[in-house]
């Protein structure tokens, strides 16, 4: 069987969390729908983006790929195997080839270790031996910026955008196929934050890398995307190419996400969508289009009717009844 | 242009104590808010800029000590005021707005209750005056139905309704100067839109001045009418808006400015970053704190720090390039 182009496939991923209460915590009184029947594929070498504001479910999603979460519905391909399906194990094995970047990536450090032995701390747990390990470290170091001498010393002698390399290091170390990158710049000054950026998207060049980049930073997207999937409240309501969804939205939400980001330069005239409210809260998930609540466009059948993912040609496909294509 | 000042800082200098020895956290900074202005200070953390607007406040923490400069409100001179005289300024004359209002609002009051509290100190209004004040105040900062609002409790509230509540407080009283410490850092994309709309027709409607602290320059394009950029406790660089981005005279506002992807505009396949890391209070570059990641740097940046030069109407960068330049 000749390998797939599509290195993830996710189809109708869910995880709902159900909301507990009483004095023992042992009446279920509800349920956190945060991700909500999710499908879509990554191809070998391409960078999907998850865009939406907190609670949308997009780390949800990232970690449900990696099975470091169960999903309750759903099914994960990775390579064409079905993850869900692995034992302890084989779950162990394929694990080696997903890896992820965390926003705070300090917060996974063990302070008493140095960078050497966190970076190697991956590839011991894999098995390999003390000089593997070591020749492996020598080559990454360089690989994210790093300095050699740098191997000997602690976690907090280092900068915020330097600890980031340490944790894209952590990552690489096992040469995986796949990164989820959560928010990975997010926590940097704003002067560092094109440096790791710049990092990643050349580690991807040069490795052939599969990401998916979580993020709320619609510049930064543009920049390393080739595809964004845009989530509300459990649901990718659009999903495009990156050209198209940047020129051509068509989901409301993703017009008013786009038109909230602050101007590049003063005086620039951009159309304001008029946003209303807030985000509803996954607990309480509004009928029929989620968004209905806060859309300015909202006609009687978005409060009834749950829109699917319209296909508009091209790979562009829109949740909005406004879109909906003629039968 | 010549109007006098409502907010005037001269040579301000704020020293830390800490175990690892003393630091400036603020050196020699000096500025002006005019009224009905928006002065936008933008920096990296460490750079000073909420250190400045606390010592403006005199609410620095015990282990901090202002060991130079002036601060005049309006013709007062804040220094010698007594902690009660300074409290009557607090609130009255300048109100302050922080990024996490979680933090400002106490969990165990009602949101009625802490918008009269001001009130009735404050202004010593009756409760029954406060309380119709309040339920004004909060449909000014356009809390939908401020009557029921006026008995929440703080966590039944959306982080975006939670900092409306935090204007409507600082705005209790009246103030003629809101300073606004990165006010909309930790919300949502859109919940940061209409936060900052919020604030600028207010600041309109009430003629007050504003002192908006953020590390954001599209926020700064957006809502300033001046801005000051910080690095590493000074100021490098004061400026009108519009020149600030159309010829940034700070190698370091420079580049701030490129490292921000476009939104509209063609992408760059590599971003161009500001290389190096954000420099250490203890271990501050001599000469200009820049010089270890300035492009331009010679040998004069390590030894001579650099004074202001003029470079247009209210424009001044403190970089060598334009004092070679013109002398």
């Amino acid at each position: 069987m000749t390998a797939p182009a599509n290195l993830i496939r996710a189809d109708f991923l869910a995880k709902h969390y159900p909301v507990l209460s009483g004095a023992f915590r042992k009446r279920v009184t509800g349920t956190v729908r945060a991700v909500d029947g999710v499908s879509f594929t990554i191809a070998r070498g391409e960078t999907l983006a998850l865009v939406g504001e907190s609670g949308c479910g997009k780390s949800t999603t990232g970690r449900l790929l990696m099975r470091l979460v169960e999903p309750t519905a759903g099914t994960v391909r990775f390579d064409n195997i079905e993850i869900s399906e692995l034992d302890a194990r084989q779950l162990r094995a394929v694990r080696r080839r997903m890896q992820l970047v965390f926003q705070d990536a300090s917060s996974a450090f063990n302070p008493r270790m140095t960078v050497g032995a966190l970076i190697a701390e991956p590839m011991d747990l894999a098995g390999l031996s003390a000089d593997q390990c070591r020749a492996r470290v020598d080559e990454l170091l360089p690989l994210v910026g790093l300095a050699a001498e740098h191997a000997g010393r602690y976690p907090h002698e280092f900068s915020g955008g330097q600890r980031q390399r340490i944790g894209i290091a952590r990552a690489l170390a096992l040469r995986p196929d796949f990164v989820v990158c959560d928010e990975p710049v997010s926590a940097l000054d704003v002067s560092v934050q094109a440096q790791v950026v710049n990092l990643l998207t050349g580690l991807q060049r040069e490795f052939g890398l599969t990401y998916l980049f979580i993020s709320h930073d619609l510049r930064i997207v543009r920049h390393v995307a080739d595809r964004v999937a845009v989530m509300y409240l459990g649901r990718i309501v659009e999903i495009a190419d990156k050209a198209t969804l940047y020129r051509k939205p068509q989901h409301p939400y993703t017009r008013a996400l786009l038109s909230a980001v602050p101007a590049h330069r003063p005086g620039t005239v951009r159309a304001r969508t008029e946003v209303v409210g807030e985000v509803a809260s996954a607990r309480a998930v509004p009928p029929g289009c989620r968004y209905h609540t806060r859309c300015p466009y909202v006609m009687p059948v978005c409060r009834v009717d749950d829109p699917e993912l319209f296909d508009l040609g091209g790979g562009h496909r829109s949740a909005c009844h406004l879109v909906r294509p003629l039968q | 242009m010549d109007e006098a000042p409502l907010l005037s800082v001269r040579d301000l200098t704020v020293a830390f104590d800490t175990r690892r020895g003393s630091f400036e956290a603020v050196s020699g900074v000096s500025f002006d808010v005019r009224p009905g202005r928006t002065l936008g200070v933008v920096g990296e953390s460490g750079s000073g800029k909420s250190v400045t607007a606390m010592a403006v406040m005199r609410l620095l923490p015990d282990s901090a000590r202002v060991t130079a400069g002036q601060v005049h409100f309006g013709a007062r001179d804040l220094g010698p005021l007594t902690d009660r005289q300074m409290q009557s300024i607090r609130g009255r004359g300048i109100a302050m707005v922080f990024q996490d209002p979680m933090a400002s609002l106490n969990p165990i009051l009602t949101i009625g209750w802490q918008v009269m509290e001001p009130l009735m100190l404050q202004l010593g209004l009756g409760r029954r005056a406060a309380r119709a004040r309040a339920q004004e105040l909060l449909s000014l900062v356009r809390i939908p139905s401020p009557a029921e609002i006026m008995h929440a409790y703080p966590h039944e509230l959306s982080g975006g309704m939670r900092q409306r509540v935090m204007i409507a407080i600082a705005l209790s009283c009246g103030p003629k100067l809101l300073i606004a410490d990165e006010p909309t850092t930790a919300l949502d994309v859109t919940t940061q839109a209409q936060i900052l709309e919020l604030l600028r027709d207010l600041q309109q409607r009430l003629d007050m001045s504003v002192l908006l602290i953020t590390h954001d320059l599209g926020v700064v394009a957006e809502f300033a009418d001046e801005v000051l950029v910080m690095y590493a406790g000074r100021i490098v660089e004061r400026s009108p808006v519009m020149a600030l981005f159309d010829r940034p005279g700070h190698p370091y506002t420079e580049g701030l400015l490129r490292s921000m992807p476009p939104l509209e505009d063609e992408d760059p396949e590599t971003l161009p970053a500001i290389e190096g890391n954000v420099a250490s209070p203890f271990a501050l570059p001599t000469g200009c704190a820049f010089h270890p990641r300035c492009p331009y740097a010679w040998d004069d940046c390590t030894r001579v720090l650099p004074p202001f030069s003029p470079l247009g109407e209210g424009h001044d960068a403190a970089c060598l390039r334009h004092g070679a330049l013109t002398a």
